[in-house]
């Protein structure tokens, strides 16, 4: 068993797991989606992606393209909350919509990514 | 197609590819830290300034740990912090700086790293010469022959790229003083890739010259440039005829033996000293002048050689009847019908076994600078009228050989570069030396004589150029052909100024059309459409010759200038 490729498998599963227990819930609903939730699947986006850094195969290309769309999607959801809760004072429902459909449009990038990982592992032979 | 795509992107990107696994280690770090950092900042509870309990938001926590780990330092916000988050903090402000520390010198460690300097600087020649406008040559090794046909190209206007598996000949290169920016590849000439990043395959590649000491090297890069760019030519330098005859097996374009070059110099300079000397000023572009040698036909010549110089020398000699005796440290291999006498030449005593005081030159070719340095002393102090000829090794030691007065120096690496870039600067000038090894010397002293009578008491650069009278180039000339008032030889060579005086040019050579070639054409020789014509004269005379074959009415001024004493 190679220690490398548990963290590489784990991050990457993390990373869709998180972002998929923040989606869940009504969209508009401030009360169903964690902030802390939030953060750790952004944190765990991040670093799958610097795990995957260094792969030079064409799978190793698209795996590090979908991380690079899931953390742009999460950051970008991320300033739109800051914005929404430091500048304008509350997080409205509508604002809460447009993260949370950010973060499900991240978490396509996610399934995308697992999806090719479990592509990948079911062409070993072994 | 699709394979070579595939290999130009794996080298762009390898740079970047060297660069980023290595910076994984210090990038989680970094994420690892800041997100615990701001996830206590988070948790803890603070104290406004009324008392209450507040929590910092992810903005605020963001926003401090940042410029923590920049060591920024902007203070305590949004309240003066409690013992508890002073606590925290200084976990933040130690482990976050520590972090961007680690990546930073990451960073800087991998962009110093010389493999990965050697990369860039590797990837952006291959950028330059991708993105080239100009025709280039490929030129595999900056040795002596390397650097002085560079040299070459340089002054008459042609690219060139280098490659030499060396980093300090290559730096020599880069230092050198050229015209344009010579692009650099340190790499092995005989690996493909090497001469594909060099790019061979671009439709601009005019040609590869194999110039590497090695002869399987130049065998190898040969061969890669005929299956990788089987329209380019090759020019290789070979030393032995075995790797001669295996270079020409495949229709290797131009195979050059500095050696028997050499050896056909020594014959040429000895029989025919005004061939020779019209030879080297025009396949030299640092010589300006004819030094004709004046060699009595009386008596004979001492060869001091004792490697494959002393054979094609042997070879040449036999050939052309020179009488000669052979010095050398080694039993000569041609047997006993040349005159053998047995050392190195550098004592008087072998010299004079050699009969010294009967030769009337003497050839120091050993390949020890040193040595032919003593011979050629020992020699003088023998015999003071002989005629010597000095073989020089080593470019180092030009300075001693230049300050020798020695009537001729063979450098291998020049011979080489002359040979190579009468090849390479015009067609035409190649035909014309293949004329010139059969032409009488009264010839040759007449082509000497006028160029010298036009040129009067000037010494100006000599140059040699071709022109070509086709609608694109001479469409002033194109009009006269074939008219009563038929355009010459001579017409071409009046300065297009007021007085039609000559201009200091002669014509070495006319080709016409149907692939007729008249060395040394008569100034009455009628002209015809798309002849090509070898001029040979002062340099700037050919751009008043250029400008007279596109303008009609220089040209016409040119021909009723003619008319006018005739009539």
């Amino acid at each position: 068993m190679n220690t490398q490729r548990v963290w590489f498998a784990f991050f990457i599963v993390l990373a869709l797991t998180l972002n998929f227990g923040f989606f869940v819930g009504e969209i508009d609903n401030p009360s169903h989606h964690n902030l802390y939730e939030f953060f750790f699947a952004l944190i765990v986006s991040l670093i799958a992606t610097i795990l995957k850094i260094g792969d030079r195969s064409h799978l190793g290309a698209v795996l590090l393209a979908t991380s690079l769309v899931a953390d742009l999607q999460l950051i970008v959801a991320a300033v739109i909350w800051a914005y929404g809760s430091q500048v304008t004072g509350h997080v409205s429902g509508s604002v809460m919509a447009s993260i949370v459909s950010l973060a499900g449009g991240a978490m396509l990038a996610n399934v995308t990514s697992v999806i090719l990982l479990i592509a990948e592992t079911i062409q070993l032979k072994r | 197609m699709e394979s070579t795509h595939r290999t130009r992107s794996r080298i762009r990107g390898a740079a970047m590819w060297l660069l980023l696994p290595r910076l994984r280690a210090p990038l989680i770090a970094l994420i690892i830290t800041y997100s615990v950092s701001i996830l206590g900042l988070v948790l803890i509870p603070g104290q406004a300034p009324d008392g209450g309990v507040y929590y910092l938001s992810f903005l605020d926590a963001f926003f401090v740990v940042s410029y923590t780990a920049t060591t920024i330092g902007f203070g305590e916000i949004p309240h003066p912090f409690t013992a508890q988050q002073k606590l925290w903090m200084l976990f933040v402000m130690y482990s976050t700086v520590i972090a961007w520390l680690y990546a930073i010198g990451s960073v800087l460690s991998v962009i110093s790293d010389p493999s990965f300097r050697r990369l860039r600087v590797y990837q952006r020649a291959v950028g330059r010469i991708r993105a080239r406008k100009e025709p280039f040559w490929i030129v595999c090794g900056y040795g002596g022959a390397g650097n002085q046909v560079i040299r070459f190209m340089d002054q008459s206007g042609i690219r060139s790229v280098m490659i030499d598996s060396d980093q300090t000949r290559a730096d020599t290169a880069k230092l050198s003083d050229m015209t344009y920016d010579l692009d650099v590849l340190v790499g092995d000439a005989s690996e493909p890739q090497t001469l594909v990043d060099a790019g061979v395959q671009s439709a601009l590649c005019r040609g590869v010259l194999a110039l590497t000491d090695h002869n399987q090297t130049n065998l190898t890069i040969a061969t890669n440039t005929r299956i990788l760019a089987p329209r380019v030519p090759v020019h290789a330098r070979s030393e032995s005829d075995a790797n001669t005859r295996n270079l020409r097996s495949f229709n290797t374009e131009v195979v050059i033996d500095p050696y028997r070059v050499a050896a056909r110099s020594l014959t040429q300079l000895i029989r025919k000293p005004r061939a020779f000397a019209l030879y080297h000023e025009l396949v030299d572009p640092d010589l300006n002048q004819i030094e004709i040698l004046n060699v009595p036909d009386s008596g004979h010549w001492i060869v001091c050689a004792g490697d494959r110089l002393a054979e094609t020398v042997t070879e040449a000699f036999l050939r052309a009847e020179i009488a000669f005796c052979l010095v050398s440290p080694e039993v000569s291999p041609i047997g006993d019908s040349i005159t053998w006498v047995q050392g190195l030449g550098t004592e008087a005593n072998t010299l004079r076994q050699a009969r010294i005081a009967e030769a009337v030159g003497i050839v120091a070719g050993t390949n020890d600078d040193g040595d032919n340095l003593s011979i050629l002393l020992t020699a003088r102090t023998e015999n003071e009228r002989l005629i010597t000829v000095a073989r020089r090794n080593k470019p180092t030691s030009e300075p001693v050989f230049r300050q020798g007065n020695f009537h001729y120096v063979l450098r291998e690496g020049r011979i080489l570069a002359q040979e190579m870039y009468a090849r390479i600067t015009t067609p035409l000038l190649h035909q014309f030396i293949g004329q010139l090894e059969v032409m009488p010397e009264a010839l040759v002293q007449r082509i000497i004589e006028k160029l010298n009578m036009r040129l009067g008491n000037q010494s100006p650069e000599l140059a040699h150029f071709d022109i070509s009278l086709d609608a694109k180039d001479a469409p002033g000339v194109l009009l006269f052909l074939n008219t009563a008032r038929a355009a010459k030889v001579g017409d071409l060579l009046l300065d297009p100024g007021a007085d039609h005086l000559n201009m200091p040019l002669v014509c070495l050579l006319l080709v016409r059309i149907n692939g007729d070639v008249v060395p040394f054409p008569g100034e009455d020789l009628l002209l015809g459409e798309n002849d090509r014509l070898l001029l040979w004269g002062a340099t700037g005379s050919h751009h008043r010759l250029h400008l007279l074959i596109r303008r009609a009415d220089l040209f016409e001024s040119v021909l009723s200038s003619r008319r006018k004493p005739a009539g």
